[in-house]
């Protein structure tokens, strides 16, 4: 082995990525999306006491509900959205009916199960899902169609009139980027007011102690469905900017991997605190896209070990977390009652 | 005497099945059997039947070290899949990278996922209970692990497939039937350490201990086992088969990182079906679920059929949480 | 003020006997083999404090989950303010009025001591999601009543000053307080008590007493409480049911009840298992 410049300072990284807007608005998307899904878990696990290790599934019903209708049924993409959404939904309770009644950690296998069963369908269906090629656009008919296409044009046209009056030579994904970060304040305002009603009491009753909330005449089954409906609307809406964001979709962007991430960033954030998701999804994302925009040396750093750094980081922050600080940055500890 | 009325006879039937549902479980699968048989003839059930012997002798391995875990630490380890992905390539590093024969690979394999099992006790579960951690802090712990491991095993060994040094092309043949040759000792190792460990769990002291755990931890120390020692001793167990199930899974099919965790959910089924806790229900539940995920290949195309184990675990977790073992207290 | 908070029971005229508000029928539990209920049968009339005693293992708490609905009872009836609700889900009995608390007390720790009150108040629009959105304004004014009603009933215990506080940071006794005071929220014909004075201070456990005695006055709420202290039960209870292996063996007035053989027997062999095993053997 010769004695390359670049091996003399192995460590030597550059920071100049840091000060590139697209790496910023590409981490802001991601992190985005990702908080739109920990805002789910948030009201499932944090809130409501569900764990719902399926998450993942969810996002795959709507990404590819719309994608399909689009490509495959000739649907106009904006009337997708919303039958995908409740297509998303609907599995939620149907898979919820039978197995919210379960003890909390077989609930969370029966979720993982379900999600793979999704991905198996995914992967497998090719006729209907493209299967390990993914979708993007028509594959047999016209295939100037692509599910992205509604969205671009009217994200070009948000670049052109309104931001270019602010910026110049606008990012083609930033609107994107605006729209994701709109619906994750519209959603956090909108959980937050649901927390502090009567039905949010319910939630947090049934978190804690679900027979006491029985006692008290609650229905609890029904909330425990209506949570898992919701964050099923939530990962379906994050599908969307998913798929928006890749341009293509794959069974692998689907893979329970993502859920821990999402769990990664709910953690993070804290327990019992919609706001704090956000923040945990942003520092989560920057640390792990940083590995891929430093310009870390290739030998020893190659693409897959970047990608095993990625997750071992991960992991270490789960098992850091769960070890010295399970209530994350923002989490309270007086309501973390999963975790005593 | 008069005979009993037809309702009764029902009655004391469900009775009987309540009592002892594996009764019910053998006519299921029997059922089953013969319906193939009709239908695809005894030769295609027979060989398919050998081929889901082998997968459910890896399911099964892995799934008495889990259930056991589950039952006395009651820890949901989502990081024994990657326990088996660890094995595998530690078999790898021996028997491709330093060309050694593969028998020492195996025993490599073993001993040093075992040694990870003990020093992941030492170094995270132990310390946990010491802290009365709740089931989803464990939990969340358990799949940080298991992404730490399989970034472990990236960083070395990188995502291309790789093979162990086996036999893939040659095949026996026996009563009619094909098996390749890696398959069939992957078959008799299997089954032979399956019969091997049933008996330790059943006839020496530590099986009968670690049962006792299993079943009540509590009891068993004041009971005045040394719960200490016999978690120590059941990870040591639990590691050794998970990479023994490894290094089996590798060599019929090839090592990829993601290997252990495909695993998993049906591992995770064969202890569910089986019992939390119950390890000669895992072993069973795990060599059954083999042989239908097998036999399923008769009816539908072979992709599909990794499915099965998913829908058998929804299916046991709506109609019978506790498996087919366990007993009600488990909800 | 005072009818604004009338329960569903009204206090007996001293002409009629009271009428029955649970009837509780040959009801069987079995757990395996082991029967937890073996044909029980009680009555319980309305404005009574009615006390369910027995040693250890004899099927008290088992007979209040399967008449509460928590656990399905395999046979037997349980009528309830004259209807059928054995085999029902525990919330829809709780919703017809009664209500239970638990062995090892199930304050909310997590929620604060006034979220644990106004979440047993009945009839909350706001507990419907849907009201959230197409009737906030009923949602709202509903809130403010079971806001004032919460805080009235903490009034009434002395727990005002804790309102606020999380409920983990209560006592083990202001944690039983709160868990009658929120079980009254909830409006209830009959409130079943299981081992209201368990692990509390004797002047605490007065407090209670008297206070189950001012809710029959003014509040027409009936009681029937599990309870292993003889002094309680013998002097602050109407009537006294005795249950021994799955079985009611007694039902009557306290003096009755401790004339009564069977009972005397049924307790002398229950100490004597009692002190070998903790647990009553069962055929």
């Amino acid at each position: 082995m010769s004695l390359d410049p670049g091996t003399i300072v192995p460590l030597a990284v550059t920071f100049e990525s840091f000060t590139d807007v697209d790496f910023w608005i590409s981490v802001g998307i991601i992190a985005g999306t990702y908080t739109i899904v920990a805002l789910g878990l948030q009201l499932n696990t944090g809130f409501t006491g569900i764990v719902n290790f399926g998450q993942a599934a969810f996002m795959a019903i709507g990404a590819y509900t719309m994608a399909i209708l689009v490509l495959k049924a000739g649907f106009s993409f904006w009337l997708s959205l919303p039958i995908a959404v409740l297509a998303a939904m609907l599995f939620g309770v149907i898979v919820g009916l039978p197995s919210l009644r379960l003890r909390a950690d077989y609930f969370a296998i029966a979720t993982i199960a379900m999600a793979e069963v999704v991905r198996l369908f995914a992967q497998n269906a090719r006729g209907l899902t493209g299967g390990n090629q993914g979708l993007f656009c028509d594959t047999e008919g016209d295939t100037s169609v692509c599910y992205t296409n509604d969205w671009r044009d009217l994200s070009d046209s948000i670049n052109e009139n309104i931001v270019s009056n602010f910026w110049s030579n606008p990012d083609t994904l930033f609107p994107l980027f605006l729209v994701v970060w709109l619906t994750v304040g519209i959603a956090v305002v909108a959980l937050s007011y649901f927390q502090g009603t009567p039905w949010g009491r319910v939630l947090r009753a049934i978190r804690e102690d679900e027979d006491a909330a029985r006692a008290l005449g609650k229905n609890t089954l029904l909330y425990k469905l209506q949570s898992l409906a919701i964050s099923a609307c939530l990962g379906a809406i994050a599908g969307f900017f998913l798929a928006l964001n890749l341009a293509t979709l794959h069974p692998i962007d689907f893979e329970p991997l993502v859920t821990f991430f999402a769990f990664s960033v709910l953690i993070l954030g804290g327990m019992a605190n919609y706001k704090g998701v956000a923040l945990g999804a942003v520092l989560f994302w920057v640390v792990l896209e940083a590995t891929r925009f430093i310009e870390l040396p290739d030998p020893p750093f190659t693409e897959t070990r970047l990608a095993s750094l990625r997750l071992a980081i991960t992991g270490l922050l789960l098992i850091g977390l769960m070890a010295f600080r399970p209530q994350g940055i923002f989490g309270k500890r007086e309501e973390m009652v999963i975790g005593e | 005497m008069t005979r009993p009325a037809p309702a009764a006879i029902g009655e004391r039937l469900m009775e009987r099945l309540r009592r002892q549902p594996w009764i019910g479980a053998v006519g299921v699968i029997l059922v089953i059997f013969l319906a193939l048989v009709a239908g695809e003839g005894l030769h295609a059930v027979a060989q398919t039947g050998l081929n889901g012997l082998s997968l459910g002798a890896i399911y099964a391995l892995g799934a008495v070290g889990l259930t056991l875990v589950y039952g006395i630490l009651k820890l949901v380890n989502f990081a024994h899949g990657d326990f088996l992905t660890f094995g595998a390539y530690m078999a790898y590093l021996v028997n491709v990278t330093w060309g050694a024969p593969l028998i020492v690979a195996v025993f490599w394999a073993m001993v040093a996922t075992a040694l990870l099992g003990l020093l992941f006790e030492r170094l995270l579960w132990g310390p946990m209970r010491a802290k009365h951690a709740g089931f989803l802090q464990l939990i969340l712990m358990s799949i940080g692990l298991a992404f730490v491991i399989r970034a472990v095993v990236q960083w070395f060994w990188g995502t291309e497939i790789r093979t162990l040094d086996v036999n893939t092309t040659d095949t026996v043949d026996f009563l009619g039937l094909r098996i390749g040759q890696t398959e069939l000792v992957v078959l008799v190792v299997g089954v032979a350490v399956l019969v091997g460990v049933g008996f330790m769990l059943r006839v020496t002291l530590l099986g009968k201990r670690m049962r006792a755990l299993s079943d009540d931890l509590d009891l068993a120390e004041t009971a005045g086992i040394d719960t200490r020692r016999v978690i120590l001793y059941t990870w040591v167990f639990a590691g050794a088969l998970a990479g023994l199930a490894g290094v089996l899974a590798g060599a019929i099919t090839s090592l990829r990182p993601e290997l252990g965790f495909e695993l998993l959910l049906p591992i995770f089924a064969a202890v569910i079906l089986g019992g939390i806790g119950d390890a000669f229900g895992a072993l069973v539940a795990g060599l059954v679920l083999g042989v239908m995920t097998e036999w399923s290949t008769l009816l539908i195309d072979a992709r599909w059929k990794v499915a099965v184990g998913f829908l058998v675990l929804l299916i046991v977790l709506v109609i019978r949480p506790q498996g087919i073992f366990g007993r009600a207290k488990a909800i | 003020m005072n009818d604004h908070h009338q329960t569903g029971g009204s206090s007996p005229s001293p002409a009629e006997p009271p009428r029955t508000l649970l009837e509780v029928d040959e009801v069987v539990k079995r757990f395996g083999g082991i029967r937890a209920v073996d044909g029980a049968t009680m009555k319980v009339r309305e404005g009574t404090i009615t006390a369910l005693i027995g040693p250890n293992g004899a099927g008290k708490t088992t007979l209040f989950n399967v008449v509460t609905g928590f656990y399905r009872g395999d046979r037997g009836s349980v009528t309830f303010d004259g209807r059928q609700v054995f085999g029902e889900a525990p919330y829809e009995i709780a919703r017809k009025g009664m209500v239970r608390t638990f062995q090892i007390t199930k304050a909310l720790a997590a929620m604060p001591v006034i979220d644990n009150m106004m979440l047993a108040a009945p009839d909350q629009p706001g507990e419907r999601f849907r009201n959230l959105i197409l009737r906030p304004d009923a949602v709202r004014r509903r809130e403010k009543e079971v806001r004032a009603d919460a805080m009235e009933l903490l009034e009434i215990f002395n727990l005002a000053e804790l309102a606020d506080d999380y409920a983990g940071t209560l006592s083990g006794g202001q944690r039983k307080l709160l868990e009658l005071a929120r079980a009254l929220m909830a409006r209830p014909k009959l409130l079943l008590l299981d081992e209201p004075m368990a692990g509390i201070n004797p002047v605490l456990g007065k407090r209670l007493l008297d206070h189950m005695q001012q809710l029959r006055q003014e509040r027409g709420v009936t009681f029937l409480f599990i309870e292993h202290d003889m002094e309680v039960v013998m002097n602050h209870s109407d009537r006294v049911v005795v249950m021994a292996e799955g079985r009611v063996i007694a039902d009557g007035e306290p003096q009755e009840v401790r004339a009564d053989k069977s009972v005397i027997d049924a307790y002398l062999g229950g100490v004597a298992a009692d002190t070998v095993a903790g647990e009553k053997p069962y055929r």
